[in-house]
């Protein structure tokens, strides 16, 4: 179905178009090969021209992993790379046996920034897109990033814009991570971050800013931007309403959330080295700016 | 006999008022308090101003730094009874309020804007915070907050006080007037860093200086709009990029101060595993 697929949004130059209307044709795609076939519920056809690898990472989630898995398994992926790490429950064995899946098993926790940089630098394909073992995302969703990426975008982001608060109420690692973009320029993505999933990036992501540069997301995400690579925000996955609350990761203050400050002030720190500590806002002197500034 | 109509004369008739003669403020020799000015070509709102600045405290001296100034803004400083320091070519508001913090005798240093009359009884209890040991009282104004994105002046601001661990603060500033600080923290501060209000606001408090946002003047709405470029269509205050740019001054600093994450953790993170 891939194929043919494929091969027709090459004859209807669909792969011009923008996202939605690339998903909504292969949904129907989908839809009519399904009732010709006499199908269930088939995988989802893209009409990528790169390969696309996915990475989960995964600690302790024998309960959503297959859930995640069986959406991954309904995307053209070239492989599905799952980071164990820390697990002592059926994590393992949750993961089907399957040619497309790899296991990679570590005993002790790595953390999900870790995590993916492994899955990263294991990964093969021109796309990579990274997604949680903890929560399930549709397919449908998922597909999005990969078309972001196969577009020449470099860097794919999830937009939590809707799911935010009025900023009088956004925690400190919201503000940092509009900031962050802010200060490289971009304040259009808004607080969209590397930190979230699900999220996509391209290989020339990867070489530019260095598969270890993603153990502190905000950084890979900083280099990228201030080297000019690409980033968009296409779809909006609630992924705030669905993570599961831990102890760890609730409120503000914890732990989490400083690491988390600490990764932004590291990534400005990092890209200071090289643009100068103002970044993009040289501007005029103090003096001429008052001159500017105070002719009415 | 008819009577002559009386041409009706208005006997309590106030005398027509010539233009009232400036208050003339008087500089107190040994100055408790010394308010700083910065302006330039502000004759219009000036002597309100001065009027203002006169009733804040009575062992006061006013300085008004006129830079830039082709409207008068000197003389009628001068006529006014304030000390006076020209310069020529402009200087804006972070450099002149520099200049005058330097001149100034007082222990308390209060700094307001020219462009805007903010009554006394507004103003004194910045000079009050500081003269019972605050060392930083700042305007608890902290602009437009409620809806999703910020302005990026007030995002920024909100982000330092953050990585300071003053979220009180919220988006308090000392690029913000009126504020007020003592002459310990001007020492302590530096005359160099007041002139970049967030890197001043920055050392204060990683320095271990007492500072507090005191009370709240809405600034927001009495600073008129101005002197704005154009960009693809939109207005763009480069005022913006300055203040963004200020704060990643301040950043900066922290950075040198506390090692490359600002004093935050790294939760452990194994970050050997990659390579």
């Amino acid at each position: 179905m891939q194929v043919c697929f494929r091969e027709w949004a090459r004859a209807e130059r669909l792969d011009h178009k923008p996202i939605g209307t690339i998903l909504a044709a292969s949904l129907a795609y989908r839809r009519g090969y399904a009732a010709a076939a006499g199908l269930n519920t088939p995988w989802i056809p893209l009409p990528l021209s790169g390969s696309a690898s996915a990475i989960v990472t995964a600690s302790n989630e024998e309960k959503t992993l297959p859930a995640v898995v069986a959406e991954l398994r309904k995307l053209p992926l070239q492989e599905i790379i799952v980071v164990l790490n820390g697990c002592n429950d059926g994590s393992f064995t949750a993961v089907d046996r399957d040619p497309r899946i790899t296991r990679l098993s570590f005993p002790e926790r790595l953390g999900h920034d870790v995590g993916r940089a492994i899955g990263a630098a294991a990964a093969t394909g021109d796309i990579l897109l990274f997604t949680d073992g903890d929560l399930s995302v549709a397919a449908e969703d998922l597909a999005a990033f990969l078309i972001a990426i196969d577009q020449g975008e470099d860097l794919a982001l999830n937009d939590l814009s809707p799911y935010l608060p009025p900023f009088s109420q956004q925690d400190e690692v919201t503000r940092c991570k509009a900031f962050l973009n802010l200060a490289l320029g971009r304040p259009d993505l808004k607080a969209n971050s590397l930190t979230a999933v699900p999220n996509a990036l391209s290989r020339r992501f990867l070489r530019t800013v260095g598969t270890a540069a993603l153990i502190v997301p905000p950084k890979a995400q900083a280099l990228a931007l201030a080297r000019g690579l690409k980033a968009v925000a296409p779809i909006s996955v609630d992924v705030i309403r669905k993570n599961r609350i831990r102890t760890s990761n609730s409120g503000t203050g914890n732990a989490v959330a400083q690491m988390i400050v600490g990764d932004h002030i590291e990534a400005l720190g990092e890209v200071m080295k090289t643009e100068g500590v103002r970044l993009r806002f040289t501007t005029l002197g103090r003096s001429e700016l008052a001159k500017m500034r105070n002719a009415r | 006999m008819v009577k002559k109509r009386k041409p009706r004369i208005r006997l309590n008739r106030k005398p027509i008022q010539r233009k009232p003669t400036l208050p003339r403020l008087v500089n107190h020799e040994d100055p408790m308090v010394s308010i700083i000015i910065p302006a330039m070509n502000e004759r219009a709102t000036l002597a309100g101003v001065l009027r203002e600045a006169g009733r804040v405290h009575p062992r006061s001296e006013t300085i008004v730094v006129a830079n830039g100034s082709t409207d008068g803004t000197a003389e009628l400083a001068k006529a006014s009874g304030a000390r006076v320091i020209r310069t020529p070519e402009p200087l804006g508001h972070d450099v002149g309020r520099r200049v005058g913090a330097e001149a100034a005798r007082g222990q308390v240093l209060l700094f307001i804007d020219a462009d805007m009359v903010i009554p006394a009884r507004e103003l004194r209890p910045y000079v009050k915070a500081v003269l019972a040991g605050v060392d930083v009282a700042l305007n608890g104004y902290s602009g437009p907050a409620d809806r999703k994105e910020a302005h990026p002046v007030v995002l920024a601001k909100h982000v330092l006080n953050g990585l300071l661990h003053r979220s009180d603060l919220r988006g308090a500033s000392l690029t913000a007037v009126p504020h007020a600080m003592s002459r310990k923290g001007m020492e302590i501060i530096g005359l160099d860093a007041l002139e970049v209000p967030p890197l001043a606001l920055a050392k204060a408090v990683r320095l271990g200086l007492n500072v507090q946002a005191v009370h709240t003047v809405p600034v927001g709405k009495l600073n008129p709009a101005r002197g704005r470029m154009q960009n693809k269509g939109k207005r763009v205050d480069p005022l913006t990029a300055l203040v963004a740019g200020d704060h990643l001054e301040a950043i900066h600093w922290l950075l040198r101060q506390q090692g490359p994450r600002g004093g935050y953790g790294d939760l452990g993170r194994q970050r050997g595993k990659v390579r």
